[in-house]
């Protein structure tokens, strides 16, 4: 048995980094419980990838491979989750809180009989009864819980960027494979078809860097693209956002357009430049985790919100910022 | 078209646009007190308008299910007010606070005392835990076919067609009835409710059945709570502007640091 | 021999004429039944109240042509041509039928004077035709259409005005009588004919005649025409009915008897056209498409037969939705003949909609919520509704023993959004400078109902009021004075038990103004123009008193934009629309500010919350820089005490 487990999930032919992730707060768990901690990966075809995972130390590496596991039928992903846990019967189960985690995640809570919580930001162990204190946001973000819950296993999604990715290190695991017990008949829900759609999908961005009317002209949305490609090297959903007086004066699509009349959105950073903070854009992004201004009126209401301010023109600050960026990455 | 019965599951949560300065935390009662009216939890609202649309389509009937240690039916009767049929709320000292697993199987309790359905609908999650199990749950303890994220539903031929959210777009499947679905906002706004429509609604004489843990079959053995052992708020809830100073590459250089760190 | 007029000259089987016109008769009066029978199933209440103002207003609009001549003098004077030319002939018609079947009057000097009379009548109409057509179809006026129906209808008119005249000539070709010469057009026109030729052609052109001006009373009803009728009982009913506080009672969305008759009395002028701000900004709304749609809805609900008027095409009954992007800034009915307030109508419109719930579009929906639970449309708190006075130390009238003379009440958009609150601290310590006693309600004030009235919410509006009365009861609140013309507005027309007087502040301020109290030290040097709200101007006629103030400051020249007082454009803000993101190709705002910067003033100045966010937002977006400004009326005072 193993004291930790990881779902690992795969993004494009390789081990994805909240899985990483996940495998950094594994690590951490399992030494506060003072055991050991695992991986278990899923798919049609997964050995390239345990391969992959094993240097991050993982004592083993659990392998369940299927021909139906291609694409992601949730009936069958679950069934086969659930027969893992039960021949590996581990004390923790960790899962990223990602479209998959939150599909499989709470019924799997309810096939076994547990509790999961969601979205975590910090893990750890009690060291009394050996529980899982799981820390999560709620009420929009306005305040910050932490759970204990019994059951076994202990289940938990983890949201991203929380933990340290694992370092890459000696592989000493071994890998171990699990045979599905599933088939067709399984399947309640059929799938019909897949559509891709390119959207500006706003809600969905970690960083959105926005600019108003402070622009002064439409050629500066493109020294913040610029911005957003540089700060794509290190964060993984940055797009553009943009004021009502940005879209009024034509300067950008009002798809793009934040507030009120917008998209309301709650990313990680929010960079507002050139946009003074009228009130029906500042109810549309106020509830961004950092937010950062750059404005040359020091007045301006964005830096009564704002976590970080710059009162300097965009066009002197953002070149440099490019530059330092591309330094630091 | 035969008729379509759908359960539609709503939540009484304090109203989540409430500023932030509206929102307190007593780390002591462990308890976010948050000073603004009640309302239906959005998601739930998205999931009673497809369901009144569906049975504008259809015919059939709708029945609104509220669980809460106290449920105001002033905040629930919206509900009927847009079209439901029914508003059954299902009230019980020990449904306070109870987990995502508890609260799902008074559901279940409630769902299956009303014995027959073709849709369980719920929000993709409630606007104040935001934890998204309930519906889930719900579907695997009535062993039905579960289909998150919804942003279009319709019916044909005693089968379910949805469209759901996934990563990359969204993705067409079908389920036989009855079957589960969480609702995502993209199926569109709950339909505007006038006062008048709704101040006849309050006037009407009809008494909304409430149902106890009891009447459900659910043991108080079988309810948890959510198992709350702190609560606090975050550390970044002021917002203190530091204004980062210097020559423009300074002032650059000191922003690339927060990058830095914020990554 | 004295001079007379033969009947029937050269016509045999006169009774054909007889049947004829009895079938003309008849298919214009089943006209007339059907409009009275859709005007009936289709209005809430059918009282026609006496009134002579109204009797007095729609004579003399009628028969001077007052409301045609105003703003268009080239339409009003082609009008008054058709018109009387049209009446005279009509009137001379029918004298010459008591002439023949009655009592025989037309003799000697009374039918040279008769001959005459129809000639000049003849003349003006066929002049009023021609210009008509002119103005259509050569000068493309551009709020004109061209459908079928506005060819057919003065070619129609054309034609028998210019066979009268040939069959006059003919007649005379061939009688060549003494008297001839008072009808000189027919005289005139006789020299090209022979006598022999005249006489075998008349019969032929005589009939020809007759069905042309007996299928013209026939058609009336049947096209545009009607408004000969409509337009008259229209004028009348707008003048005679009390203006309707739209309540919360059952069927409050329904038309009554002057919507129907509006709708039908419309003759698609299309002057609201060219004032609606929404079509100037290319919006898919239009008041005059918007009424004829409701019109043809009404008949096809009301009559079996659906729309009488075979040359309308039914295309126009998809405006369903588009009366969301109406402003309600009353542009149109300033200068309809037939005085229709079209956004009345849309109002109305809401309030079926509203109570229907999934035509509200997605904003109004969050709007309406919040100002439900929040009293605001604004922030989900009413925490900070008296935020914006911190540090001025002001009166909270609603603090134990708090008295005042004067409560300012803010309104939502003052309070809370940025750039307006601007608005409330200048007057506040315009008020103070001029030693007022008054006070704010802080916290408690509460919305008073203006959006929910204006798109169609009257539950809402409802308690709002009631609750705003109760307010102003508890606190024994007797003087209101208000920043946004839309709370004075509300107040003033909307509450009709107000327990109290409501005034806008540049009412108050021209009264300390003439009290002394008001003296402006410091002069304003700059050229400045002033843009109407349209709930401040056009809906309650406050047009000299802002403009009063701003002469007052020395140094201040006050010039005018293209449009202002009553024909002013709106920014866009009102009827709701503030909190709808509806968008057409412009933005009404930014024509108003280009309109404003041609005028080559440095400062826009403005007396409206809602028009000082659109029209600085539009400066922004414009690219208007400094020393362009748009400042409110408070600021720039403030600035020259």
């Amino acid at each position: 048995m193993s004291d930790v487990l990881i779902l690992g999930e795969v993004k494009e032919g390789s081990l994805d980094l909240k899985t990483l992730e996940l495998l950094g707060a594994g690590k951490k768990l399992a030494g506060e419980l003072g055991g050991e901690f695992s991986l278990l990966l899923m798919g049609d075809s997964v050995s390239g990838m345990a391969d992959e995972a094993l240097p991050y130390g993982p004592a083993k590496v659990y392998k369940l491979e299927h021909h139906l596991l291609q694409g992601f039928k949730t009936d069958l992903w679950l069934a086969c989750l659930e027969q893992a846990c039960r021949e590996i019967n581990p004390k923790v189960l960790l899962m990223s809180h990602s479209f998959l985690g939150m599909e499989l995640g709470p019924r799997l809570a309810c096939r076994l009989n547990t509790r999961l919580t969601t979205d975590c930001i910090d893990l750890s162990i009690d060291p009394e009864d050996g529980l899982l204190l799981r820390t999560k946001p709620v009420s929009g973000g306005n305040a910050i819980s932490v759970f204990k819950c019994p059951g076994e296993p202990q289940l938990a999604t983890v949201r991203g960027k929380v933990f340290a990715a694992a370092e890459s290190g000696d592989a000493n695991g071994e890998i171990v494979d699990i045979k599905a017990k599933i088939d067709e008949s399984m399947i309640k829900v059929e799938s019909l078809e897949i559509v891709r759609e390119e959207i500006v999908a706003l809600d969905k961005a970690d960083v959105v860097v926005s600019g108003g009317a402070g622009l002064g002209e439409e050629d500066g949305f493109e020294l913040l693209e610029e911005l957003r490609e540089a700060l794509s090297k290190s964060f993984a959903n940055v797009m553009i956002g943009c004021s009502r007086v940005a879209v009024d004066k034509g300067w950008i699509s009002s798809d793009h357009q934040v507030g009120l009349t917008g998209t309301m959105i709650s990313p990680d950073i929010y960079v507002a430049v050139g946009i003074s903070g009228a009130i029906q854009h500042l109810v549309g992004m106020v509830h961004a985790k950092k937010i950062i201004a750059i404005n040359t009126d020091p007045g301006c209401n964005m830096f009564k919100v704002a976590d970080y301010g710059v009162v300097e023109d965009y066009e002197e600050i953002i070149p440099a910022l490019i530059e330092k960026l591309e330094e630091l990455s | 078209m035969t008729e379509i019965r759908i359960i539609v599951c709503a939540k009484q949560i304090p109203d989540p646009e409430a500023p932030l300065s509206d929102v307190s935390v007593d780390a002591e009662k462990m308890e976010v007190i948050v000073d603004a009216p009640q309302v239906i939890s959005p998601f739930d609202e998205n999931a009673l308008e497809v369901a009144v649309r569906l049975k504008e389509e259809a015919g059939g009937k709708i029945s609104v299910l509220s669980l809460g240690k106290k449920v105001s039916d002033t905040v629930l009767r919206k509900t009927l007010a847009a079209g439901a049929d029914e508003l059954i709320l299902l009230e019980d000292d020990n449904f306070e606070n109870l987990d995502s697993h508890s609260t799902a199987a008074a559901l279940a309790g409630a769902i299956r005392k009303i014995g027959d359905y073709d849709l369980v609908l719920t929000g993709r999650q409630a606007g104040d835990w935001d934890s998204g199990q309930v519906g889930l749950i719900l579907g695997e303890m009535l062993a039905l076919p579960c289909i998150s994220l919804a942003r279009d539903i319709s019916i044909e031929d005693g089968n379910v067609l949805v469209k759901k959210n996934i990563p990359e777009g969204y993705e067409r499947v079908k389920a036989q009835m009855p079957a589960l679905i969480t609702v995502s906002n993209e199926v569109g706004e709950l339909r505007y409710i006038s006062r008048t429509k709704m101040l006849k609604m309050m006037r009407g004489a009809r008494s909304i059945p409430s149902w106890s843990a009891e009447d459900l079959g659910v043991t108080p053995e079988a309810l948890q709570q959510m198992g709350i052992t702190a609560l606090s708020s975050p550390p970044d809830m002021g917002r203190d502007c530091e204004l980062l100073e210097g020559s423009p590459d300074e002032q650059a250089e000191k922003l690339a640091e927060v990058f830095k760190t914020l990554r | 021999m004295t001079p007379h007029r033969v009947m029937f000259w050269q016509i045999g089987n006169v009774w054909i004429f007889y049947v004829l016109a009895g079938l003309a008769t008849g298919l214009f009066l089943a006209g007339v039944v059907a409009y009275v029978s859709v005007w009936k199933k289709s209005s809430r209440s059918l009282e026609i109240p006496f009134s002579k103002e109204a009797l007095k207003r729609m004579i003399l609009d009628t028969f001077l042509g007052r409301r045609v001549l105003q703003g268009d003098v080239a339409a009003g004077l082609m009008h008054l041509l058709i018109f009387w030319g049209f009446l005279s002939l009509f009137i001379g018609t029918s004298l010459l039928a008591i002439h023949h079947y009655i009592f025989t009057f037309l003799e000697g000097t009374a039918h040279l004077i008769f001959s005459f009379g129809l000639e000049v009548g003849g003349l003006m109409l066929l002049a009023g035709v021609i210009w008509a057509l002119i103005r259509r179809y050569l000068q493309r006026v551009p709020r004109l259409e061209r459908r079928l129906e506005d060819a057919v209808v003065p070619l129609w008119l054309l034609l028998a005005a210019l066979s009268g005249f040939i069959l006059e000539g003919l007649r005379l070709a061939v009688e060549r009588s003494p008297w001839g010469g008072w009808s000189f057009v027919g005289w005139c026109l006789s020299g090209f004919f022979s006598p022999a030729g005249a006489e075998g052609l008349y019969p032929y052109l005589w009939w020809g005649h007759a069905l042309l001006c007996l299928g013209f009373i026939a058609v009336i009803p049947y096209t545009k025409l009607f408004h000969i009728l409509g337009a008259p009982a229209g004028i009348y009913l707008q003048g005679a009915s009390k203006p309707i506080v739209l309540g919360m009672e059952e069927g409050a969305g329904e038309f009554d008897l002057g919507d129907a008759i509006f709708f039908d009395g419309c003759m698609r002028c299309g002057r609201c056209v060219e004032a609606c701000p929404s079509v100037g900004a290319g919006e898919p709304f239009a008041p005059r498409d918007f009424v004829q749609a409701l019109r043809q809805a009404l008949w096809q609900e009301h009559f079996p037969l659906g729309d009488i008027r075979f040359m309308s095409p039914k295309e126009e009954s998809k405006v369903d939705e588009n009366f969301w992007y109406c402003t309600t800034c009353r542009a149109c009915l300033e200068i309809c003949p037939v005085y229709g307030a079209a956004f009345e109508v849309v109002t109305k419109k809401r309030v079926l909609a509203v109570e229907e719930g999934t035509m509200v579009p997605k904003l109004l929906n969050q709007t309406l919520e919040k100002l439900f639970k929040y009293n605001n449309p604004w922030e989900s708190s009413k925490r900070k509704r008296g935020a914006w006075a911190d540090g001025l130390e002001l009166i909270d009238l609603t603090k134990r023993g708090a008295e005042a003379d004067l409560c300012y009440f803010v309104g939502c958009t003052t309070s809370f959004d940025d750039t307006a609150q601007m608005i409330a601290r200048s007057f506040s310590k315009v008020l103070q400078t001029a030693g007022v006693n008054f006070g704010i309600l802080g916290k408690k004030e509460p919305c008073c109902g203006d959006i929910a009235r204006r798109v169609g919410e009257l539950g809402l509006f409802e308690e709002q009021r009631k609750g705003s009365e109760e307010l102003f009861d508890k606190y024994g609140i007797t003087e209101v004075a208000t920043s946004s013309p839309h709370c004075f507005h509300t107040f003033k027309n909307e509450y009709p038990e107000a327990p109290f007087r409501a005034r806008h502040y540049t009412q108050v301020l021209r009264e300390l103004m003439a009290e002394g109290k008001l003296r402006f030290k410091k002069g304003v040097e700059a050229t400045v123009t002033y843009h109407d709200p349209c709930y401040l101007g056009r809906h309650n006629r406050i047009f000299d008193e802002p403009r009063e103030i701003i002469r007052a400051i020395p140094g201040i020249n006050l010039i005018e934009m293209t449009h202002y007082q009553a024909d002013s454009l709106c920014c866009g803000g009102g009827g709701g629309r503030m909190w709808q993101d509806l968008q057409g190709e412009v933005k009404m705002s930014e024509v108003r500010i280009r309109e404003a910067e041609a005028t080559g003033a440095e400062i826009l100045i403005t007396a409206c919350p809602l028009c000082l966010i659109m029209l600085e937002d539009a400066r922004k977006a414009a690219g208007l820089k400094e020393p362009f400004r748009v400042m409110d009326l408070n600021e720039l005072v403030l600035q020259a005490l």
